[in-house]
């Protein structure tokens, strides 16, 4: 399926997955600390097991802490 | 695990390229990055790189990350000052035709922001009695957004019931903001207290003993943004971040009033030995105030730690032993107090709170200076009042020192 993840356009071979998946397939640092939005709206932390990312869905993930640079 | 082996052993967000055991001083302004989509991610909130330190610093990150351990709050921000991390709160949370209700008895310049800064930018603070619930409630209206109090006030040394405020916060749906400057983090559990958002003087016990100034807000996570007016649609794109957002992305980010590295640095070293230097000061608090009691020429001592206190039992309900490290005491007159400052021979004459040393302010004269005596009537300050603020030396070196000072006032 095609996504648009953080304004970029991103192919997954499954026709839908799980935020946290998503977060954990695109190497996403501190999943704890990040905030995840679907198609504008915020996922609670406690459903990124749950909530289903699915076709064409817009998912944006933004940090709010002095970060750090965690990839090298 | 102990409040102080946290702030210890918290891990740095990256290893130190030099496996430095201390977060080293970031003394640079800016961050480069390997390529531009890199710098326009982390411009974005998309990466957490650091861009420049006027928003996110390596060393201030670790400050914060220090106190997020230590309170398990959802988000810490760190200001200039401790006035910075107030005004910036207000900024972020409210708007014209909102009001917050509050006390008079406040330390004097949060007062004046209060009644005077924010108030020219049509924010409406009404000044209730936060000792007397019913005066709580009697002051809150449909515009009303926020509780704010000081865990114990300055100079007036009032205790509130925090944990009563929460169900008034709770029931309106409204904010429970605390100032904990004079018993922060290892003195009041704010979380425990459903405290939503703590804002705190680091300048005072977290500085390690007046290093540096700065300010530090701990959002706990546990408000509802929807119910909020002014950050109501940040919830519906943020959630429970609506306020660090908010605060990260416009406030903080604008108003420019950040921590500088090389404070953040001293601040970290102060929170290592916090918890030592609280006991201490405490324990230094009651003998010190217990002795005063017995003084003939001392009018009145107030200290929430003393069984005399109004506040005794909610001090040690809240507080436990370690009821603060500030003593005011009256004496016959201004002219006393000043006789009495100016004969203190350890005890400096100097504004500021949990210094290491012992300090000593006649409140009505520095820190209320704006007031007329008139106006410090309605505020609880009085002319006859002097602020101890008592350090880590002994006990009975201060004793003595007060004892000969208290022997030289008589005219």
């Amino acid at each position: 399926m095609n996504l648009k993840i953080n304004g970029k356009e991103q192919k997954i071979d499954s026709s839908e997955i799980a935020v946290k998946e998503l977060l954990v397939l695109n190497k996403v640092e501190m999943i704890d600390m990040v905030s995840v939005q679907l198609n504008g709206t915020f996922v609670r932390k406690e459903d990124f097991e749950t909530r289903m990312v699915k076709e064409n869905d817009v998912v944006e993930y933004l940090y709010f802490m002095g970060g750090g640079r965690y990839s090298d | 695990m102990d409040f102080t082996t946290k702030i210890l052993h918290t891990a740095y967000s990256k290893s130190d390229v030099h496996g430095a055991l201390r977060m080293p001083v970031y003394d640079a302004a800016a961050f480069e990055f390997p390529d531009a989509e890199s710098l326009e991610a982390a411009f974005l909130g998309r990466n957490p790189g650091h861009v420049y330190s006027r928003l996110t610093n390596p060393t201030v990150e670790y400050l914060e990350k220090m106190i997020k351990e230590v309170t398990g709050a959802l988000g810490v921000v760190s200001f200039s000052s401790g006035m910075a991390a107030i005004s910036n709160a207000f900024l972020a949370l409210v708007q014209p035709g909102d009001n917050i209700v509050t006390t008079k008895h406040l330390f004097g310049n949060t007062y004046s922001l209060f009644h005077k800064s924010l108030k020219s930018f049509g924010i409406e603070f009404r000044f209730a009695d936060l000792t007397d619930l019913t005066s709580v409630k009697g002051a809150i209206d449909e515009h009303t957004r926020a509780i704010f109090l000081e865990t114990i006030t300055n100079p007036m040394l009032e205790v509130a019931d925090v944990s009563a405020l929460s169900e008034i916060t709770r029931e309106n749906k409204i904010l429970l903001i605390a100032d904990t400057t004079l018993t922060p983090l290892y003195l009041f559990d704010s979380k425990k207290h459903h405290v939503d958002i703590e804002i705190i003087s680091s300048t005072k016990y977290i500085s390690g003993g007046g290093t540096s100034t700065g300010g530090i807000i701990v959002d706990y996570g546990t408000y509802d943004w929807s119910y909020s007016a002014k950050l109501s649609n940040d919830a519906e794109k943020f959630g429970p971040f609506a306020f660090i957002a908010r605060l990260r992305k416009e406030i903080h980010r604008n108003f420019g009033a950040c921590l500088s590295p090389h404070n953040a640095y001293l601040q970290t070293l102060g929170l290592e030995t916090f918890a030592l230097r609280a006991e201490k000061s405490c324990a230094n608090s009651l003998e010190i105030a217990e002795w005063l009691e017995r003084q003939p020429k001392v009018e009145k001592v107030n200290y929430p730690g003393l069984k005399s206190s109004a506040y005794y039992k909610l001090s040690q309900k809240q507080f436990g032993k370690l009821a603060g490290a500030i003593i005011t005491l009256d004496l016959a007159s201004k002219e006393e107090c000043f006789l009495f400052l100016n004969n203190l021979k350890i005890i400096r004459r100097a504004t500021n709170l949990n210094d290491n040393k012992t300090l000593a302010l006649h409140p009505a004269s520095t820190i209320f200076c704006e007031y007329t005596p008139e106006e410090l009537v309605p505020l609880g300050v009085s002319e006859k009042t002097i602020r101890l603020a008592i350090g880590i030396e002994s006990a009975r070196d201060l004793i003595d020192d007060i004892n000969q000072a208290l022997n030289k006032t008589d005219k």
